[in-house]
């Protein structure tokens, strides 16, 4: 099984990398966790969101509120709750705004659900800025140092072993990717599943099933929403800081690029969708290199600024020529040929 | 899942992975600090390359330039500066992603000169935790000079902003005797920071804030709020916006026919930010505005004997071409890397990250080429300020020109 | 006072309507894309900051007059149009609506970072066509600019009407829109026609940033919030109708200004600053919630 596969690899991983990089691949771990949300949403109902950034803006900013609290900006909230706790938290409040959010877009479908999606993630920024006292506004919250935040200064030590705070992150990301992707699978292969598949497929011929397109398109926000504000609370942890700049627009878009190029509706192509997301972050500020395969005197002018965003914008389009299924489709494509040759 | 499938999607991670640079792990030969070798320093730090902060990258490439120049000369102890900047397109994530990756993989000596006050305060407390210099954060954020107990490896350069709207009250407050102000200011921390000075300097005077508008970053124009301002009829305008706005709000406000005496802000008051509001000359707004200043400005005649500023002018065009030499921040960029050699040179054949903080405490630089003749680096025990003064200047006749002599802020 | 306060309203209003009309010259191009091939294209405001920048480097960096320049620039934008239909989305074109708007999207990211990595994000400025004379109306000061923008607006609507209506090409482009299929059997090339669209609503694009550039400033994210704003214009106004795009921009306009003007006021209160842009996007979540096909559009029926 794959999940087994990934689950080794992951475990595995730290022995064979830096610190650093193993902090990386913590974010690649917070990223599956939002685009195996998404795509049960996209992917698997067909609802399409362009503001799925801003789900995990509220499971960041619930997670931030929880822990350090917002009395010093005006607000009631004492905070004091440790991290990893806040996460279910945050997760909840992300799936009931999801829930509440599903109901009237259930009156939109297509490139509206888009637009109106793309409008929620542009003014979370602002809204953030706007309850200044509720959320600490522009200025943002930081959680480097204090004492809710586990590890940030000495490293933590779990069953035995020592772990830097960048090793510590990583298990915290990864275990818990590892249940959201076992969760999401369940769910998938279930009769929620079929419903998801159904209504994505033809909604009139799912009403006639007897399916009810309220319910499950519903649903599918709330999980989805759900599963954002998990990956938004883990994101402000590993980042140690939010204010509204951390959750752009930009957040949203990197999601449902993530999806889409790791192949809709596939559990398996998400994790390279991440990995894609996480690696052209460091790429497009110019801390990585495209390696030593091109020539000098191209790397040279890709990285004059506005050079990585090129090469990303450019990437995109002819992965969406090349590959309209994303890379999970090329996986089953291969697959099947190797099956074939049997 | 298929068998296949999964031996496909293994592989392919594995190959992703190992294309990786940089993947294993890697052990640098260390002295006694990260980022120093026999034969080399590492400065590391983040710029807003792309995004909508873009305009001030300047202010890295500036110091860039300055660097190699000294490299050329040999750099400072037989050492050469290497100063490696990211772009973090004014995103505090992508901030914080930088600079780990710059102090623990690049492991850089100091992180330097990096741009955008929230961005800032996004590392210090890692930074200072982890006591990695934060070394002339770009920022006029009071808190930067103001905390140095709490945050001892942190340092800015430039003037405060709560001190250049002290100054701006304090003049306003001894020539206007009887004005009213209108306010056109960002709704952050930078904004806020130059009406509270502004207040503050007014406070014993006959002259009164009337009216306040802010803006977001996110507007589109500021046509609205100049609108409302002109209706406060106020007889001064004050512009504490960021030089995309500042050339709205001049635009907006010749547009509606409102001729007040204008006051600017030192981070867009610089000549070829006041010649682009001046639309060709059609503008007449921005005549007579005042601004303070702490830095040469490249299209002041004054400086074009000035030494400083033929350096200047040598560096861009030998290690800046292409560059903007109008430009202003790159002046900027130049001041600071001036200082970050001076201290380098202090500290000698053995730099620690604890000397370069010890010795950013201690600067006492009246001469910086760079800056205006009369403006000090200066820091000691309770001055956490490097640079607290400026001079006035008012435009005129398409350039600045200078009036009255240095001020100076008091202690914040 | 009540007077000086009238006034106050009033001139909120005419700034509303001139930065409306910059909304609405950009919903345009919007408009036109969408009626014309389905597409709601993310890109459309990049695409106008780039040949905003043509614009900027033939009068500036080359010194040319202003009309010549606008009419090369427009030209360009036509065939930049034309070409970046034919490359980049006649492909994915008939694929699922997903394709199109992650390449619309990769479009907005590339032709955004070509402009940086050409121009720099140095702070620019592009000169207005109009001349700067004002006139004071009791108060209320209107100047060249603003009337200038909203005509050209409303001109282009005009125009687009005529070519519709009257002309070959453009009966054509509606019959391609409308349904391909039997466009076809009728001898239209329908792909030109498509490609055709994307010209047309490039070079409106171009109109856009050209009316732009000299009130907001030149520089590569210029587009950013007028794009948000377009979109609120275009929903407003009815996704497929151009002057309902016109109409929906100057309504934006003014709504947003008027707001923030009661906002002194008691019940209004609550409305900052920071709330300008959210508040064009609830137009867009209302119109889109209670009349999609917004104010001029034809309601859409699905059909089973």
């Amino acid at each position: 099984m794959a999940f087994a596969a990934l689950a080794v690899f992951v475990a595995a991983l730290p022995a064979f990398i830096s610190d650093v990089k193993a902090q990386q691949f913590a974010y690649v771990g917070i990223y599956l966790i939002a685009l195996l949300g998404l795509n049960i949403l996209t992917g698997y109902t067909g609802q399409i969101s362009l503001g799925h950034g801003a789900f995990m803006a509220i499971g960041g900013y619930t997670t931030v509120i929880l822990m350090v609290g917002n009395e010093q900006f005006g607000g009631s909230i004492t905070g004091g709750v440790r991290d990893v706790w806040t996460i279910p938290a945050a997760g909840l409040v992300a799936g009931l705004v999801g829930l509440a959010f599903g109901l009237p877009a259930l009156r939109l479908s297509g490139l509206y659900l888009a637009l109106a999606t793309f409008a929620v993630a542009v003014a979370m920024p602002s809204a953030i800025k706007r309850f200044d006292s509720f959320t600490g506004g522009g200025t943002g919250v930081n959680l480097f140092g204090k004492p809710e935040l586990t590890g940030g200064l000495t490293g933590v030590d779990l069953l035995g072993r020592h772990l830097s705070f960048n090793l510590w992150l990583y298990y915290l990301c990864w275990s818990i990717a590892l249940v959201a992707f076992a969760v999401a699978w369940l769910v998938l292969r279930g009769r929620t599943g079929r419903a998801f598949r159904a209504v994505r497929d033809s909604e009139t011929a799912a009403i006639s099933s007897g399916i009810s397109l309220a319910r499950y398109k519903t649903l599918a926000f709330g999980i989805s929403a759900a599963y954002a504000g998990v990956a938004g609370s883990l994101f402000a942890i590993a980042n140690t800081y939010v204010n509204p700049d951390t959750f752009p627009v930009l957040l949203s878009i990197e999601l449902l690029i993530g999806i889409v190029v790791g192949g809709l509706g596939r559990l398996s192509g998400l994790v390279f969708g991440a990995y894609v997301i996480a690696f052209f972050r460091l790429y497009w500020a110019q801390g990585e290199d495209l390696g030593s395969l091109l020539p000098h005197r191209v790397i040279e002018e890709t990285h004059k600024p506005g050079g990585p965003a090129i090469v990303y914008g450019v990437f995109l389009i002819l992965l969406m020529f090349v590959l309209p299924s994303g890379v999970a489709g090329l996986f089953r494509s291969i697959g099947a040929a190797l099956t074939r040759r049997r | 899942m298929r068998k296949p499938a999964v031996i496909v999607l293994a592989a392919a991670v594995l190959a992703a992975l190992a294309a990786l640079p940089g993947a294993l792990a890697s052990s640098s030969a260390r002295s006694s600090d990260p980022g120093i070798t026999s034969t080399t320093i590492l400065l590391g730090g983040t710029a807003p390359l792309t995004g909508p902060a873009a305009a001030y990258a300047s202010v890295a490439r500036g110091a860039k330039a300055y660097f190699d120049y000294v490299n050329s000369k040999g750099g400072v102890a037989h050492r050469k500066i290497q100063y490696k900047y990211l772009d973090d397109g004014y995103n505090p994530a992508l901030t914080v992603q930088d600079v780990r990756q710059l102090v623990e993989q690049d492991k850089v000596f100091s992180i330097f000169n990096t741009l955008g006050t929230e961005v800032n305060l996004s590392v210090r407390d890692y930074l200072n935790a982890n006591k990695v210099p934060q070394l002339f954060a770009a920022s006029g954020a009071t808190t930067f000079g103001r905390d140095t107990a709490q945050y001892p490896w942190t340092i800015g350069f430039q003037p405060s902003y709560q001190a250049e709207g002290f100054l701006l009250g304090q003049f306003l407050a001894k020539t206007k005797k009887k004005g009213k102000v209108a306010v056109l200011f960002q709704n952050d921390d930078y904004g806020k920071d130059l009406l509270g000075g502004l207040k503050r300097g007014l406070q014993r005077s006959k002259v009164k804030v009337v009216a306040a508008q802010p803006y977001d970053v996110t507007a589109a124009d500021v046509s609205s709020q100049v609108a409302k301002l002109k209706a406060s009829g106020a007889n001064v305008f004050a512009i504490f916006a960021t030089p995309k706005f500042a050339i709205q709000a001049y635009v907006f406000a010749g547009r509606l026919g409102w001729r007040p005496a204008v006051i600017n802000n030192a981070v867009s008051a610089a000549s070829n930010i006041m010649v682009l509001a001046s639309e060709g000359g059609k503008n007449k707004t921005v005549n007579g505005t005042v601004a303070l200043n702490f830095l040469k400005d490249p299209s002041d005649v004054r400086w074009k004997k000035d030494p400083g500023m033929k350096l200047y002018r040598s560096i861009m065009a030998r290690f800046a071409k292409g560059a903007n030499v109008a430009d202003v921040y790159h002046v900027y960029g130049m001041a600071v890397a001036y200082e970050t050699v001076s201290l380098f040179k202090r500290m000698g054949a053995n730099p620690t990250r604890a000397g370069l903080i010890a010795k950013a405490r201690s600067m006492n630089d009246p001469s910086n080429p760079f800056l205006l003749p009369g403006v000090a680096v200066k820091t000691g025990p309770g001055d956490g300020f490097p640079i607290q003064q400026g001079q006035l200047q008012r435009w005129t006749n398409g350039h600045w020109v200078p009036f009255g002599g240095i001020w100076t802020s008091k202690k914040l | 006072m009540p007077l000086a306060a009238f006034a106050d309203v009033m001139q909120q209003i005419v700034s509303g309507l001139a930065s409306g009309g910059i909304y609405a010259s950009l919903a345009l191009a919007l408009v036109l894309i969408h009626r014309s091939t389905g597409v709601i294209n993310f890109a459309q405001g990049e695409m106008a900051t780039l040949c905003t920048y043509v614009a900027w480097t033939l009068t500036v960096n080359h010194g040319w007059n202003y009309w010549p320049a606008a009419v090369v620039t427009l030209v360009f934008a036509f065939f930049f149009g034309v070409a970046t239909h034919r490359v980049v989305i006649r492909p994915v074109e008939r694929g699922d609506v997903l394709r199109i708007v992650i390449v619309t999207i990769g479009l907005l990211i590339a032709i955004n970072g070509f402009v940086t990595w050409e121009w720099s994000g140095e702070q620019r400025q592009l000169r207005s066509p109009f001349p700067s004379t004002t006139w004071d109306v009791g108060g209320v000061v209107i100047s060249a600019q603003d009337i200038g923008t909203i005509a050209v607006s409303l001109g282009m609507v005009a125009l687009l009407w005529l070519f519709f209506r009257f002309t070959k090409v453009g009966l054509a482009l509606r019959a391609a829109a409308v349904n391909p299929e039997e466009a076809r059997l009728v001898g239209i090339r329908v792909t030109w026609m498509l490609a055709l669209g994307w010209g047309l609503a490039a070079t409106l694009g171009a109109v856009a940033g050209m009316l732009t550039a000299p009130s907001l400033g030149l520089d590569p994210n210029m587009m950013a919030p007028v794009l948000i704003y377009a979109f609120a214009a275009a929903v407003l106004g009815g996704i497929d109708s151009p002057f309902g795009a016109v109409v929906g921009g100057l309504l934006v306009g003014v709504l947003v200004n008027v707001v923030s003007y009661l906002s002194q006021y008691r019940g209004f209160g609550w409305f900052t600053e920071e709330l300008r842009l959210p508040l064009a996007l609830a137009i867009i979540l209302v119109v889109l919630l209670v009349r999609p096909s917004g104010l001029f559009g034809r309601p859409q029926v699905r059909r089973v």
